[in-house]
């Protein structure tokens, strides 16, 4: 924490260094949580960069007081993605959970395969389909718990709702993750089983 | 215990953070409720797949693309600058001929006699520095040869060379001789002989002032540079 306080106030003072620096540190997190929340790596780079930017320009508006610069970067992103989503709401609007689940059916992952790095990806897919049919305040609540390992006061304070709120938020959102993801599952057995006839 | 309200304890149950008494609860409900196991089971699930998931790589160039975005086409420091300039030249095998180059020069330099801090318009000729060069090596050599001599043990091994080589003819010339402008003196000694000075290098010579001209190979010196002084 306190690099990134000096990052920062060199930062502030003009040193561009000190800008990349803070980038190298945070920017696979920010590009990881705007994956999670739109699950596509396009969207997600374009989202990190809006999200920097926007870092860049309210820099000076940090109150170490008010929590971490990580927190406080957490907010300004989860933020914009909830800005994103209403605005992008419209284009989703396209199919119900089953239309995906049986696009997921019909198309299995490519190079399935017994090797440790496919069933990774695999695996990293599939959370991300289950990821996407959570409702936006479940879904975030998950990904900042489960996936960026933030404690429930961060995550409080990064939402801007009381840690009770918070904790029934993730556990809602994990039951929810829980059946979706089952639900997939059972999906995919027949499926492949009718393709091994 | 109900179902609604294990589901509601779900995450505190998996994470830890329940009561003992509500714990025991919970347990207990889940000994007996088969769709209630299979719930937790399947979060639990849920949670380990968060847990092992991989994080997603973002671009290389997104670093960049942001920076450009943010802050433009970034100004190096001058640090940076003179860092990004000596690097190639603080590479091996560009540093090591430069400072031999630098080496080579300033013996040049110091060869020709030259004065950088005042050059003259003589001091560019080409002919000058041959000069200059040449002069300067006379001078080394000649330092170095005054140098050699100048050592008490190689005057007294030439001078033992020279008794033992020219004992015959001093005992057969039994003469009377004027005393050594140095002192006392004993036959056969090297103080038989005249020690010159010559430019601060002793020459040993035979004295023959009363011998008729004596055969060239009995004549006996030491002189520098390898010329006797004798005609």
């Amino acid at each position: 924490m306190d690099q990134d306080l000096q990052l920062l106030e060199r930062c502030l003072a003009g040193e561009n260094s000190a800008w990349e620096g803070l980038l190298r540190v945070y920017t696979r997190k920010i590009y990881n949580l705007c994956y999670r929340f739109t699950g596509r790596a396009e969207e997600a780079e374009d989202l990190t960069q809006e999200v920097f930017i926007k870092i860049f320009q309210t820099l000076r508006s940090y109150d170490a007081a008010q929590g971490s610069f990580s927190t406080w970067l957490h907010r300004v992103a989860r933020n914009h993605l909830v800005d994103h989503y209403r605005r992008t709401k419209k284009d989703r609007m396209t199919g119900s959970i089953e239309d995906d689940l049986d696009t997921l059916v019909e198309r299995p992952s490519p190079g399935a395969g017994p090797t440790g790095h496919v069933e990774a990806r695999e695996r990293k897919e599939q959370l991300q389909r289950a990821l996407d049919r959570l409702s936006p305040d479940l879904r975030e609540a998950v990904i900042l718990r489960d996936l960026h390992d933030l404690d429930y006061l961060e995550i409080s304070q990064v939402l801007g709702v009381p840690q009770g709120t918070v904790k029934s938020r993730i556990n809602r959102g994990r039951l929810e993750l829980a059946r979706v993801l089952k639900r997939m599952e059972g999906m995919r057995g027949p499926a492949e089983a009718g393709s091994e006839l | 215990m109900t179902h609604l309200e294990i589901e509601n304890l779900a995450s505190d149950y998996l994470e830890g953070l329940l009561d003992p008494s509500l714990r025991v609860a919970v347990e207990a409900h889940l000994a007996g409720c088969v769709a209630c196991r299979e719930l937790l089971g399947d979060v639990r699930q849920a949670l380990e797949l968060c847990r092992v998931a991989e994080d997603a790589e973002p671009k290389p160039w997104l670093i960049s693309k942001i920076l450009l975005a943010t802050i433009g086409q970034r100004q190096p420091t001058w640090r940076e600058r003179i860092a990004a300039f000596l690097h190639p030249l603080l590479q091996p095998r560009v540093a090591y001929p430069i400072a031999m180059t630098v080496f080579t020069f300033s013996i040049i330099v110091n060869a020709a006699g030259l004065n950088l801090r005042s050059l003259r318009f003589e001091d560019l000729n080409p002919r000058t520095w041959l000069d200059r060069a040449n002069r300067q090596g006379h001078l080394m050599y000649a330092h170095a040869e005054k140098f050699y001599y100048d050592l008490r043990v190689v005057y007294e091994i030439e001078s033992r060379f020279q008794q033992l080589r020219g004992q015959p003819q001093v005992q057969e010339e039994e003469t009377p001789k004027p005393a050594a402008p140095g002192g006392g003196s004993s036959e056969g000694s090297p103080s038989d002989q005249t020690m010159a000075s010559d430019g601060g290098a002793w020459v040993v010579v035979a004295d023959r002032s009363e011998q008729p001209p004596p055969a060239a190979s009995t004549q006996i010196g030491f002189t520098r540079a390898g010329r006797s002084l004798i005609p």
